[in-house]
């Protein structure tokens, strides 16, 4: 089994970070995993993206042409991304600020207001780990509750008072789209 | 690390970038300077040991340029302590006349270089077209340096180990080729300690002549004889450090038809196209040299005797491909799949260039 994810968004949403947390998540479960960006003149209010590489054995190549998931937050990054998901691969979008349209009809499509939940919960930059609750609840292989571990690794003691935020931020994401 | 895979029960495995974890292991095989200068896709590795060394006492110097970044390493190494810089390149062109002086005065420098696009100033693209920089040098005259190519993050940590041990046994400069893909990426990986025994340098470095004549270290003989004698001295060095130091691996080789050989983070991509061919009855294998210089002649001059045939992957314009060629001596085919940089070939490329190239070669005979 090799699976991979491409996190894309504006920069100062956090696709670096969300990418570094599904990452961890994948390690703590045990799986081989890469983490690899974009880089270069990328800045904020530029467009970001990462890509994240989930296997069984040890992981071919870090950066690949398509992907099985693509997870958007914002409409160039949906534009861009929408062709290279695999044939049967899924795209999952942040329809606070990306249209619900349809441009292919070979994947599948999950529109969740994710920057709405975020906002709701206080703060919109919450929509990273929000995005990473949905992308959980439509991706058998990423389990809840390493996400949980993963952000508590990556928040650290220093922003341990952060961490109630984030799982709810999470929870949010996954019941979303269970409850659609 | 047992076949290329990562252990992963081992709750000490972290997820860090190859940079950072070549500037740790560097920190942990006891490295008391860095010299460098930033340039992407590298300067992480700078921008941890700006913190880090400070913080542990050691030293750091922004250089004000490679040029200058190089030969601060050299100052510190030739007076027994370990040292490094890293860059990229089109910066490590620079050091190149550094490099060739290091060779000749014996000076254990360690260099790393995490390879973006070139040639010229090229592009921040990772690439490998610095193959016949690292291994054949861009100074004068007749010298080597030992090169070490990383696949992964874990080998990033074990490599840069070993880049400060050898470099210190052998009183060699040693290159660590990375790319700016191994560079930027992540990856779960394991620091454990530091492997190797402290080399004693006592006998050589400019350590303060209080109660022991006074040294120098030269790059020149000025003496006909002693010059001859000085370069086939570094050469008889570099014979010993082929016999002792030459290290690849190999896959499935025994009863392959066919070896895909690649160097560094291409490596994980030909094993995986190996597994497909070998799922759609190719016989492949795969083979790795580790150690670029020294470079595994022997082992591949073998391979070729038993008739089997070679695909070398690289992004360059076939670069390593020469040295395959050189060591199959005419024995069996030796085939070229390449880009010279960007998106770094697929595995679905791969294996439809292979399949290409055994209609080519095997169609007569099938």
């Amino acid at each position: 089994m090799e699976k991979n994810f491409i996190l894309a968004g504006f920069g100062g949403q956090g696709i670096l970070l969300a990418g570094t947390i599904l990452a961890n998540s994948f390690m703590l479960d045990g799986k081989n995993v890469t983490w690899y960006p974009c880089y270069g003149a990328e800045m904020r209010g530029g467009t970001v993206n990462c890509e994240i590489v989930v296997s069984d054995t040890e992981v071919s190549s870090v950066h690949k042409q398509n992907t099985d998931y693509a997870l958007v937050l914002n409409q160039q990054s949906f534009d861009r991304f929408v062709e290279r998901v695999k044939s049967g691969g899924t795209i999952v979008a942040n329809s606070t600020l990306v249209k619900e349209t349809k441009p292919r009809t070979d994947i599948n499509y999950v529109f969740a207001p994710m920057g709405k939940i975020a906002n709701d919960l206080g703060t919109n930059k919450v929509t990273n780990v929000v995005s990473l609750g949905v992308l959980s609840s439509v991706c058998n292989i990423i389990s809840e509750l390493s996400l949980i571990k993963a952000v508590e690794k990556v928040l650290g003691e220093k922003k341990k008072d952060l961490l109630p935020l984030n799982i709810n931020a999470l929870k949010l994401g996954s019941g979303l789209y269970s409850a659609v | 690390m047992e076949n290329g895979k990562l252990k992963m029960e081992n709750s000490d495995k972290i997820l860090i970038k190859g940079n950072y974890a070549i500037a740790q292991a560097a920190v942990n095989a006891g490295c008391q300077c860095y010299f460098g200068y930033p340039i992407t896709p590298q300067t992480e590795i700078g921008e941890y040991l700006s913190g880090k060394m400070q913080e542990l006492g050691r030293g750091y110097v922004c250089a004000e340029s490679e040029l200058a970044a190089i030969n601060m390493v050299m100052g510190a190494v030739s007076t027994g302590v370990k040292a490094m810089t890293s860059s990229s390149s089109c910066a490590v062109a620079l050091m190149q006349e550094a490099l060739s002086y290091a060779a000749s005065d014996e000076l254990p420098v360690v260099l790393v270089n995490v390879m973006r696009t070139g040639p010229g100033l090229g592009y921040i693209y990772p690439a490998q077209g610095d193959y016949n920089q690292s291994v054949y040098g861009g100074g004068n005259g007749d010298y080597k340096i030992i090169v070490i190519a990383p696949s992964n993050v874990q080998e990033c940590i074990d490599y840069t180990y070993r880049a400060f041990y050898l470099a210190q046994k052998y009183r060699n400069p040693v290159i660590l080729l990375a790319d700016g893909l191994l560079g930027q990426m992540m990856e779960p990986a394991n620091f454990g300690e530091y492997p190797y025994p402290e080399v004693d340098v006592s006998s050589w470095a400019l350590s303060g002549a209080k109660g022991r004549d006074a040294r120098a270290i030269y790059s020149c003989a000025r003496e006909e004889a002693k010059q001859i004698q000085h370069i086939i001295d570094l050469h008889k060095k570099f014979e010993v450090i082929a016999e002792n130091e030459t290290s690849y691996e190999e896959f499935g080789v025994s009863d392959a038809d066919i070896i895909l050989t690649a160097f560094g983070s291409m490596t994980r991509n030909i094993k995986a196209a190996m597994k497909v061919l070998r799922e759609k009855g190719i016989k492949a294998g795969c083979f790795r040299p580790i150690t670029l210089n020294p470079f595994p002649n022997n082992r591949i001059e073998e391979l070729s005797k038993l008739g089997k045939d070679f695909i070398v992957v690289e992004m360059n314009m076939g670069q390593m491909f020469k040295d395959v060629k050189y060591a199959v001596n005419g024995n069996s085919k030796v085939e070229l799949v390449n880009r010279p940089c960007g998106e770094w070939l697929s595995v679905e490329e791969i294996v439809s260039s292979v399949e290409k190239v055994m209609e080519k070669n095997y169609a007569a005979s099938i």
